[in-house]
């Protein structure tokens, strides 16, 4: 609240003394006004208007984590993982090294043999340096039987380098961050 | 006692590179006359990760994620000159759809950028709740640009040839309804700012650098605009599409902070109506051109720019006919934006500079690439 | 019979490019410059309809003054080099100019050899300063009549210049990273 009128001119003319007496009475009752509004707290009250107008539980953006796990979107780029068919549980990976050559970080390492009963590759390690990875989904794009994928997993903390380099087994399984909740 | 002894001395005075206003690691060394600012000098180059070096060993495919590292703002937009600039030597364009989606992702993104620049600047100057209004919208955008390629910040949304990703199903709907609530939200954000005596006093007046300087110092995008120069390389030479869309360029007249506060406020706007009009009139069909599998353009260079959230962001790409490109020289627009940091803060006060850098709005990835 | 496992090494290629098909440039503005610099402008030439023009590197100076001057390219988008070994000037530095009255982009090249200082443009353009810096940093390009040619983006007292063809991407001053930081190596 702006304060009173407040009159710059100097003059005792009898005839503006009334109007003066009326802006003395009304600056006093603006102050006393503004003294209210103080002591009601009404600016406050204004003010936490928009902040309860925000507290409505839809319109809350801070989440609980790790109490409440956030859910990333189905196309997330998180861990990678190497994908078995789901029946006969063997691996879908043809060892044809394509992610590795796609990769910009060349951080995958993929080792195979040679069946020399069927002429075909068949994929014995898979490192992934998780360390060194931007998830930039090339790797992924790349495979032509959508055996490595990057997942929803997004908790991929390490205490150790080494923990970071994912074998195959771990690509596998996929990482285990503990939960606090369902 | 002689006069000579009441005399002050020239303070030196670092600012950064630790230093929360500098946003990143920029650090500026000030001579000062009391509170006064004789002159400053930056000091850059603390992010500096080679990128240029980088290209050299890498395909044309396997370098477009680390352009999304320079300016990781805007990562989107990055990509999308990246992308113009291999297509243009590989001599090919992308699809209808591909083009229509690039501007809706594109232009989304100018928003988010903006978005945090308008959040950190009015936090800087000492206004703490525009902060949290701006990241709450921006946050509605990453949603989308999650949703789209998985990825919050470095997307890598878009490919040499087009999109990897068709859109998901509800893309349409959730933009629409960000573009429906966002207007009322930076009548929010205005409603906060623009009339705010505090903010317009800090603002008004400081900073000012006029179109000769601009053009003198490279200086491109809102800073450009603020200082009266409709100039934005979406009009100019229209890429991806814009000509179809109707918009305007919203300019300032002093060149000073407070104008390219507007500036900025004012092309959030524009950028809700190209949205609209992108996704009103989005065609169908395929994302991806038809791309070799391993590019390798003939050789020649080309350079390709687009107007970034910050200016002018070009790429010249020298090819030599091999797998990986020759050379990519990336033209930071926050590089030459920042140059004229010196012309802006000659005169000002030292709480001045902490406005003028957040008004230059420049990301220290870019700067230091 | 198992292959080997190693990841795959980054080969770069340390043979300059080959020459790539140059249309020619020709216009009112090349008619100009023709006439203004003679054989000074070795070519005017376009490449996927972007125009650029080959200039001795003494008229440097000469040939952006006259075009900001007198054909309105008022504005230094970029200014660049790229390294070319192999030629007897071994780096091209490459000036990219756009004019706001026209809504044109040009780009002027002139060669200079190693260990030989080009002019300065920072008189003619001011906003060259920090791209002539970032030039001298990255490829030890000398510009004479710099008002302060410093490296820019890496330490002052770093050596070598990454953006040289020759230099390894893995290479980094290893004795800047032990002195500064107290770590043996970067990598």
């Amino acid at each position: 609240m702006m304060g009173p009128l407040r009159s710059t001119r100097k003059t005792d003319s009898p005839r503006l003394s009334l109007s003066r007496v009326f802006l003395g009475v009304w600056s006093r009752a603006g102050a006393a006004f503004a003294l209210l509004k103080k002591f009601l707290l009404l600016d406050l009250l204004e003010g936490l208007r928009v902040t309860f107008k925000a507290q409505h539980p839809s319109k809350i953006y801070t989440e609980q984590y790790p109490a409440e796990r956030p859910a990333v979107a189905e196309r997330y780029r998180g861990a990678p993982r190497l994908n078995n068919h789901p029946e006969t549980n063997q691996t879908l990976c043809i060892a044809c090294d394509l992610c590795a050559i796609a990769c910009p970080e060349n951080l995958i390492v993929v080792g195979s043999v040679r069946n020399p009963a069927t002429r075909r590759k068949e994929l014995t390690t898979f490192t992934y340096d998780l360390s060194r990875c931007m998830f930039c989904g090339l790797c992924e794009d790349a495979c032509p039987v959508d055996a490595l994928e990057l997942t929803q997993d997004f908790e991929l903390a390490s205490y150790t380098r080494e923990g970071l380099i994912w074998d195959r087994q771990m690509l596998e399984e996929g990482p285990r961050p503990v939960r606090y909740s369902s | 006692m002689s006069a000579t002894f009441l005399d002050t001395n020239e303070l030196e005075l670092n600012m950064g590179p630790q230093h929360p206003s500098t946003h990143g690691v920029l650090r500026v060394i000030l001579k000062l006359d009391g509170e006064k600012v004789l002159g400053t000098e930056c000091v850059i180059g603390y992010l500096h990760r080679g990128v240029e070096k980088i290209a050299e060993a890498r395909t044309y495919q396997q370098f477009a994620p680390y352009v999304d590292r320079m300016d990781y703002i805007s990562a989107v937009s990055n990509g999308l000159g990246y992308c113009l600039a291999v297509e243009k030597l590989l001599n090919v364009t992308a699809t209808p759809r591909a083009r229509a989606v690039r501007v809706i992702l594109t232009e989304l993104n100018r928003i988010a950028s903006h978005l945090f620049w308008l959040g950190t600047h009015a936090l800087d100057i000492g206004a703490t709740t525009p902060l949290f209004y701006c990241l709450r919208e921006r946050e509605e955008v990453l949603k989308i640009f999650e949703n789209y390629c998985g990825a919050r910040l470095t997307t890598h949304a878009f490919r040499i040839g087009g999109l990897q990703y068709e859109l998901y199903a509800g893309f349409e709907d959730q933009v629409r309804a960000f573009c429906g609530s966002f207007p009322g939200r930076v009548d929010e954000y205005e409603e906060l700012l623009t009339h705010n005596r505090i903010w317009t006093s800090r603002l008004r007046g400081v900073g000012i650098l006029n179109a000769e300087e601009c053009k003198r110092f490279g200086v491109t995008g809102p800073v450009l605009r603020a200082a009266g120069v409709a100039w934005d390389l979406r009009k100019a030479q229209p890429y991806s599409g814009y000509e179809q869309y109707e918009f305007h360029v919203p300019t300032g007249e002093a060149g000073d902070t407070y104008d390219r506060y507007l500036v900025r406020v004012r092309e959030m706007r524009e950028s809700v109506r190209i949205i609209e009009q992108a996704l009103a009139m989005l065609p169908s069909g395929p994302v991806m051109a038809k791309v070799p599998k391993v590019i390798k353009p003939a050789p020649g260079e080309v350079y390709v720019s687009i107007e970034a959230p910050k200016g002018e962001l070009g790429y010249y790409v020298v090819s030599d006919g091999g797998k990986n490109p020759y050379r990519v020289r990336v033209r930071p627009p926050s590089f030459l934006n920042l140059q004229a940091l010196d012309t802006m803060c000659r005169g000002a006060l030292v709480a001045d500079v902490v406005a003028i850098i957040g008004t230059i709005d420049m990301v220290m990835g870019e700067v230091d690439r | 019979m198992s292959e080997v496992p190693t990841a795959h090494t980054p080969k770069v290629h340390a043979h300059a490019p080959a020459e790539m098909a140059v249309e020619t440039w020709e216009s009112a503005l090349t008619g100009r410059l023709a006439a203004r610099f003679g054989g000074g402008i070795s070519r005017f030439g376009s490449y996927l309809g972007q125009p650029f023009l080959e200039a001795r590197a003494d008229l440097t100076l000469d040939v952006l003054r006259f075009l900001r001057d007198e054909e309105a390219f008022d504005f230094l988008v970029d200014l660049t080099a790229v390294d070319r070994p192999g030629h007897a000037e071994r780096f091209e530095l490459v000036y990219i100019l756009y004019s706001f009255a026209s809504n044109e982009r040009i780009r002027v090249k002139t060669r200079v050899g190693d260990g030989v200082a080009a002019p300065s443009v920072t008189g003619v353009y001011p906003a060259a300063d920090w791209l002539e810096r970032e030039v001298f940093d990255m490829f030890g390009i000398g510009f004479a009549g710099h008002p302060k040619l410093r490296r820019i983006l890496l330490p002052d007292d770093w050596s070598g210049h990454p953006l040289r063809r020759e230099t390894s991407i893995l290479a980094m001053d290893q004795d800047w990273v032990r002195r500064n930081l107290g770590i043996e190596s970067g990598q």
